[in-house]
């Protein structure tokens, strides 16, 4: 086999700049591919670590039906035996924070804006969430100093349609245990501004006990925000706290369920990229078909020869075949290599796509993007190598099985 | 019965609509052991009968039988089958897998049957240290002269020890030394191993140095001679059969 595998190999050198040219195309559609995919997972990843670290979370506990209505009719007290269950989970839990949403309105003397308002207790919340980086800035004041002060966090762009600056006040307006309406003058703590258009267009922030104490809520919550420490284990957290929650009262949900948008948009633009990847190794097919149908037209005689003295046409099929995967298992490494270095240095430094910060904003990432390569990536392009060179070498390998040995002796 | 039977064997080609008939209606035998030549000026016909005799073409009618096989039912998979284990073949353009070495050239029939790799290597050094290669066994084709890439590819058609080698015009591209020294290797291995050597040759000096000399004419034979011994010697055996033989070497 090692002769067979020679001869395949050194084949591949006869013609050194022709095989160069093939191995290069495949080597740019796999950086291409890389790089592209590379982008993608930056922007999946910053906007998946944006909305966990800043609103979701990576597993949250609400009252069932809390989704569809968000009230204080959907809304639970943590009692002693959710506290025990969550301190199982600490072994892998960064921390978790009681949070307590419902819709309201803010009233400024110059507009009134709807938002949805967040309950937290600033000294927990740091531990789930990272809003707190997002105050800053100059004249942007500060994150909410406590769960009880008379405060609100809104955020820049709620904050110029209100007209406001930090210091000044607006009424806050909710709908309170009894399903009246409650209005309370707040002063605004600071001003935020998130990657996340969604957060920043509909959200602020008050402190929980303030809330509870403003609508007669209580002790209630509308969830418990909890931040893992690995991303990778949410399934298996849900499980374990499923397990010893034990309340059917209540729904533990993962990121992916509370975020199923997110989800579904990586998917599309994952099967649009794989698409246009295919494309991309349509090209390349024909380019190593081409080659290899004139490698063997030129080794015509010799097949023919190789045929004469007993190679059967299985292992000339087979001999092409190798040739063609030998020539895109190479394009496929120097890809990879150009791919590591190049994605390596760019996901230290980062893209800055400022200039198209609304699109990747919408998304919920930053306008710096740092290309991530995975692993699953550069498995996707092997596949897609190897089936791409089988693919190419069919048609050719046929034909030079098909080699008559007697025509091929005979041609000079 | 010999190792190579031909019985009225006819071999027509269709050429713009007309026949041509390239081999008409020859009977041959050739015995186990043989240092036989078909010769014959250009278009008698040797090279279509010793394609046809090597399976690598088909009679239109006859028989062939070699080593006891009927080749005319055998598929093209047997063929080659056939052609790896029973047939020894030495091209005029010696026809060496140009990105193989000389060791690997011979090695690779050995491959194509099968044998375990340590016997591969044992017995194609072995058999390129035998035609006087010891010394050039990972050098390249194109690295090698003319001289040394016939006797590899004569290492290569022996190495399986086949029952027969067929050896399409084998020193035409040889000069005349060196064509010499081949015929009297191939002569040495015919006495030494007991391999029917059978050639297609216009070249005077391999007529004769044959054994048998088979003459073809316009597709039939016109002549066929034994003259033992000789093969390793000159002799000065006619050959005149109604034909001037060329000589087409070169240097």
């Amino acid at each position: 086999m090692k002769i067979f595998l020679l001869i395949c190999w050194r084949n591949l050198w006869r013609h050194r700049r022709r095989s160069l040219i093939v191995i290069s195309s495949v080597a740019i559609g796999i950086f291409a591919m890389m790089l592209s995919m590379g982008i993608l997972n930056g922007v999946y990843y910053q906007a998946i670590d944006n909305n966990i670290n800043i609103a979701l979370g990576h597993v949250s506990i609400q009252a069932r039906g809390f989704r569809d209505s968000m009230t204080l009719r959907n809304s639970f007290v943590p009692d002693d035996v959710l506290i025990r269950a969550l301190a199982v989970q600490e072994g892998g839990t960064r921390g978790y924070a009681p949070r307590l949403k419902m819709q309201g309105m803010l009233n400024s003397s110059e507009s009134s804006k709807g938002v949805i308002i967040v309950g937290v207790d600033p000294a927990r919340e740091k531990s789930v969430s990272n809003i707190r980086s997002y105050v800053s800035g100059q004249d942007s004041g500060t994150f909410l100093p406590d769960a009880e002060s008379n405060q609100i966090c809104i955020s820049r762009d709620v904050a110029e349609k209100l007209d406001v600056v930090p210091g000044d006040s607006i009424v806050v307006m909710v709908q309170d245990k009894k399903d009246e309406m409650v209005g309370v003058g707040m002063t605004v703590s600071g001003l935020f501004q998130t990657p996340i258009d969604s957060i920043n267009q509909f959200t602020a922030f008050v402190g929980i006990k303030r809330l509870q104490e403003m609508t007669g809520a209580g002790d209630s919550i509308s969830e418990i925000n909890i931040a893992l420490k690995d991303r990778n284990r949410v399934d298996e957290t849900k499980a374990a706290i499923v397990r010893a929650v034990h309340d059917t009262s209540l729904a533990v949900l993962t990121w992916k369920e509370m975020a199923p948008y997110l989800v579904n948009s990586i998917m599309v633009v994952d099967a649009m990229m794989y698409v246009s990847f295919g494309i991309i190794f349509i090209t390349i097919i024909f380019s190593i078909a081409n080659t290899l149908i004139m490698a063997i037209m030129e080794r015509f005689h010799e097949i023919g020869v190789m045929k004469a003295i007993g190679t059967k046409p299985s292992w000339i099929f087979s001999m092409i075949l190798f040739e063609s995967v030998n020539l895109g298992m190479i394009g496929l490494v120097a890809g990879i290599v150009f791919s590591w270095i190049v994605i390596g240095i760019l996901s230290k430094v980062g893209i800055n796509f400022s200039f198209h910060f609304e699109a990747v904003r919408a998304f919920g990432s930053g306008a710096v993007i740092y290309p991530i390569m995975r692993w699953t990536d550069v498995m996707a392009g092997a596949v897609i190598v190897m089936l791409t060179t089988v693919m190419a070498a069919l048609y050719p390998a046929r034909k030079g099985a098909r080699i008559e040995p007697l025509e091929a002796i005979t041609f000079i | 019965m010999g190792i190579i039977t031909v019985s009225d064997v006819v071999k027509n080609y269709e050429n713009n609509g007309l026949t041509v008939s390239a081999v008409q209606g020859v009977t041959l035998q050739i015995k186990q052991g043989e240092f036989s030549a078909i010769a014959g000026p250009s278009g008698s016909g040797k090279t279509t009968l010793l394609n046809m005799i090597g399976g690598l073409d088909r009679p239109s009618s006859g028989t062939i039988t070699v080593a006891g096989m009927e080749l005319s039912g055998m598929s093209p998979k047997d063929l080659a089958d056939m052609r790896l284990r029973k047939i020894g073949f030495v091209f005029q353009a010696y026809n060496l897998i140009p990105v193989l070495t000389a060791r690997e050239n011979v090695e690779y029939i050995l491959l194509l049957q099968g044998i375990d790799r340590e016997e591969r290597e044992k017995r194609s050094i072995a058999i390129l240290n035998e035609v006087g290669l010891g010394n050039e066994i990972d050098r390249l084709p194109k690295e090698m002269s003319g001289g040394q890439q016939q006797r590899v590819a004569v290492a290569r058609a022996i190495v399986s020890e086949p029952s027969i080698v067929l050896a399409d015009e084998p020193t035409a591209n040889l000069d005349q030394k060196t064509g010499e020294a081949l015929i009297d290797l191939m002569h040495r291995l015919n006495r030494e191993k007991k391999i029917t050597f059978l050639f297609s040759t216009h070249d005077k000096m391999v007529m004769e140095r044959a054994e048998r000399l088979i003459l073809l004419t316009d597709g039939k034979i016109s002549q066929d001679k034994v003259e033992k011994p000789k093969g390793g010697k000159k002799t000065k055996t006619s050959v005149n059969a109604g034909f001037k033989p060329r000589v087409n070497r070169k240097r």
